[in-house]
């Protein structure tokens, strides 16, 4: 495993060489804003909220991602929205900015 | 060739990379205005820490030895595992085959034409078919043989050093076992073979595999039943998700059994699909049952992801994840399993689990593509080809077709469901890989993703635009079928890189979504353009 420092506002956040945190229990709000930095926002939204605690409390029950399909229907936003928000996609941005590992599997 | 760049330079003490791919002269692409994204540099910490001597891509993150001591220990352990290679009890299962690869080589460079790897790298020698096999080739005459003075003059000489052998490990993983080299070998030679045992070699004997292959990949599919993290709880509840949308969007009631004994059919998907391409697993169950098959998915651990990526680097684990799939049929007492749409899946389960599975474990197994199209020709299903009335083409996976030999069945039903489908140049068994095969189409570390999208996919993109010449952009949707996970990805992340569906409306998805966007009972609109 190849862990690099991804230095931010001050900080340093372990994370693996796609840039996912490598601790992902040390989630918070703040580590959430450190993060979207790297989709280039400075600040979160409400609707970018929205999307970040629904994939944040679904890992917490399931340890996995939700769907990308699941995470539209049950926020609302459509996928080009998601887009929108989160440049990198729902899963390479939204579950970067939530803290989660890297998605695994052929997805 | 690139000038400079030997075989002895494998060997050379630095772990300075041999060339430098970026600046090479890719081949060209058409329709290719604007110059394709640049490609990331590797960080400063990765060239420090980890073996990136072949070239401007590290793929496996080999961490450097901190020792003589311990590059000396892993030159033992190469030496080791080549001898292993060689042995019947070691390596039964593909020892004939490599010997053939090993001694029959006259080296007529037919194979390097037919690479396409090799190909878009504008010929840059490091990935020369032949290359990598020249080197195991003069080890294998050298260590295994003890070949002397004659031997080294006929074969040609080699010293296995750490620097070499570290070129080697990224070596195995520049190939994307697609066995087009194999295919033109006018003596049998397999350099895809080769390159799948010398990523053999590093796992089993010494602990180096990819970290998505081994650890995020069998490692934990053994551990909770999918290489996606999805445990027997998750995938029950993702597809009654699924089921639930499919019939809100068809407006057909969708339901997928689970665990019924007895049934004519196990169908096992590559869970990646009910993650990230749902509709596909959503079209299936839409299809099986209008069509009045009795099936069933299995609840199982492991018995619900085709995925054996074992396959590509490690035959202990294939063997392991193999037998969890027989049994899992097994225990449900089904007639068959039905593997879907994932070509890696096929060549695992159909043809090499055929050297280990025996007795009541050896469980007829059959391809999706023949039970599609056995639906398909049937009638069972009302079909309207004017709903898929869109330019359609399509992707051969090089394992079901070049390897099984299933080239009919899946243009059997294109061309009743499918207006204009036109073909791919060439086709069939004489396809191009995608560029994902072998794993690669879940490897994006460091700089990796911009390999594989502008080497790895650089032939399969020329052919996709190609096919569309007459419409690239005439703005209307256009549909590369692919039936298989492994190259929907790679497909997704190829097109995404090189911006297809923004320039020419170019998407891709399943053989099965396109059936059910011509069933004349479910809403019209199932292929969701937004998604692909």
């Amino acid at each position: 495993m190849n862990v690099s420092v991804f230095e931010v506002h001050g900080k340093k956040y372990e994370v693996d060489e796609d840039g996912f945190l490598q601790q992902p229990q040390i989630w918070n709000r703040e580590v959430a804003l450190d993060f979207a930095t790297t989709e280039g926002l400075s600040e979160l939204s409400e609707g970018h909220w929205r999307i970040v605690q629904y994939i944040r409390d679904y890992w917490q029950e399931n340890d996995i991602a939700p769907m990308v399909r699941r995470i539209c229907k049950d926020t609302g936003f459509k996928l080009s929205d998601i887009y929108d928000m989160f440049p990198s996609g729902p899963a390479k941005g939204a579950c970067k900015v939530a803290g989660l590992p890297k998605p695994t599997g052929c997805v | 060739m690139k000038p400079g760049v030997r075989l002895r330079d494998m060997m050379r003490p630095d772990s300075e990379p041999l060339f430098d791919i970026t600046h090479a002269a890719l081949a060209p692409l058409p329709n290719q205005n604007e110059a394709a994204p640049p490609w990331k540099p590797l960080t400063e910490g990765v060239r420090q820490s980890c073996e990136c001597g072949l070239d401007n891509t590290c793929a496996l993150n080999l961490p450097r030895p901190k020792s003589r001591e311990e590059e000396a220990a892993l030159v033992d352990a190469f030496v080791r595992g080549l001898h292993k290679l060689f042995e019947a009890r070691n390596n039964w299962t593909f020892l004939q085959p490599l010997l053939l690869s090993m001694e029959h080589c006259v080296g007529c460079q037919t194979c390097a034409d037919s690479c396409h790897i090799f190909e878009a790298s504008g010929r840059a020698e490091v990935y020369r078919p032949t290359f990598r096999s020249e080197v195991l080739r003069r080890a294998y005459f050298k260590y295994v043989k003890s070949g002397g003075a004659l031997s080294r003059m006929q074969h040609g000489d080699i010293e296995l050093s750490w620097p070499l052998i570290a070129r080697l490990a990224e070596l195995s993983y520049r190939c994307n076992l697609c066995r087009r080299c194999a295919q033109s070998c006018p003596m049998g030679v397999d350099n895809g073979l080769i390159a799948h045992e010398l990523r053999k070699l590093f796992s089993q004997e010494m602990g180096i595999a990819p970290k998505e292959l081994h650890e995020n990949g069998s490692m934990l599919q053994l551990r909770v039943g999918s290489s996606t993290g999805m445990t027997p709880r998750t995938v029950k509840d993702n597809i009654d998700f699924i089921d639930e949308d499919i019939s809100e969007k068809t407006g057909l009631e969708v339901h997928t059994p689970w665990d019924v004994e007895g049934a004519d059919v196990l169908l096992i998907h590559n869970a990646g699909e009910i993650l990230a391409w749902p509709e596909n697993p959503g079209a299936f169950a839409l299809i099986l049952n209008a069509a009045g098959i009795k099936w069933t998915m299995s609840s199982e651990l492991v018995g619900y992801d085709s995925i054996n990526y074992g396959l590509w680097y490690d035959d202990a684990q294939f063997a392991r994840v193999a037998l969890r799939h027989a049994e899992a049929a097994r225990r449900l007492k089904v007639k068959k399993i039905v593997i879907g749409e994932c070509g890696h899946a096929h060549k695992a389960l159909a043809v090499v689990a055929d050297r280990l599975l025996s007795g009541e474990l050896n469980i007829p197994r059959e391809s999706s593509l023949t039970l599609l199209r056995e639906i398909v020709t049937s009638g069972r299903l009302d079909l309207d080809p004017a709903r898929n009335d869109f330019p359609v083409t399509l992707h051969d996976p090089c394992n079901l077709v070049r390897l099984m030999g299933v080239v009919e069945p899946q243009r059997e039903i294109l061309r009743r469901i499918a207006p204009q489908f036109r073909e791919m140049t060439p086709h069939g068994v004489d396809n191009y890989c995608c560029g994902g095969g072998s794993g690669f189409a879940i490897m994006s570390p460091n700089n990796f993703g911009d390999w594989r999208a502008q080497v790895g996919g650089r032939k399969k993109l020329e052919q996709v635009m190609d096919a569309f010449a007459d419409c690239l952009r005439s703005g209307e949707p256009k549909y590369v079928c692919a039936p298989c996970s492994n190259c929907k990805g790679q497909l997704r992340d190829l097109f995404a890189y090189h911006d297809l569906w923004e320039r020419f409306r170019i998407g891709y998805g399943g053989l099965a979504e396109l059936i059910v966007n011509a069933m004349r009972d479910v809403k019209p609109g199932f292929i969701d353009w937004e998604w692909h």
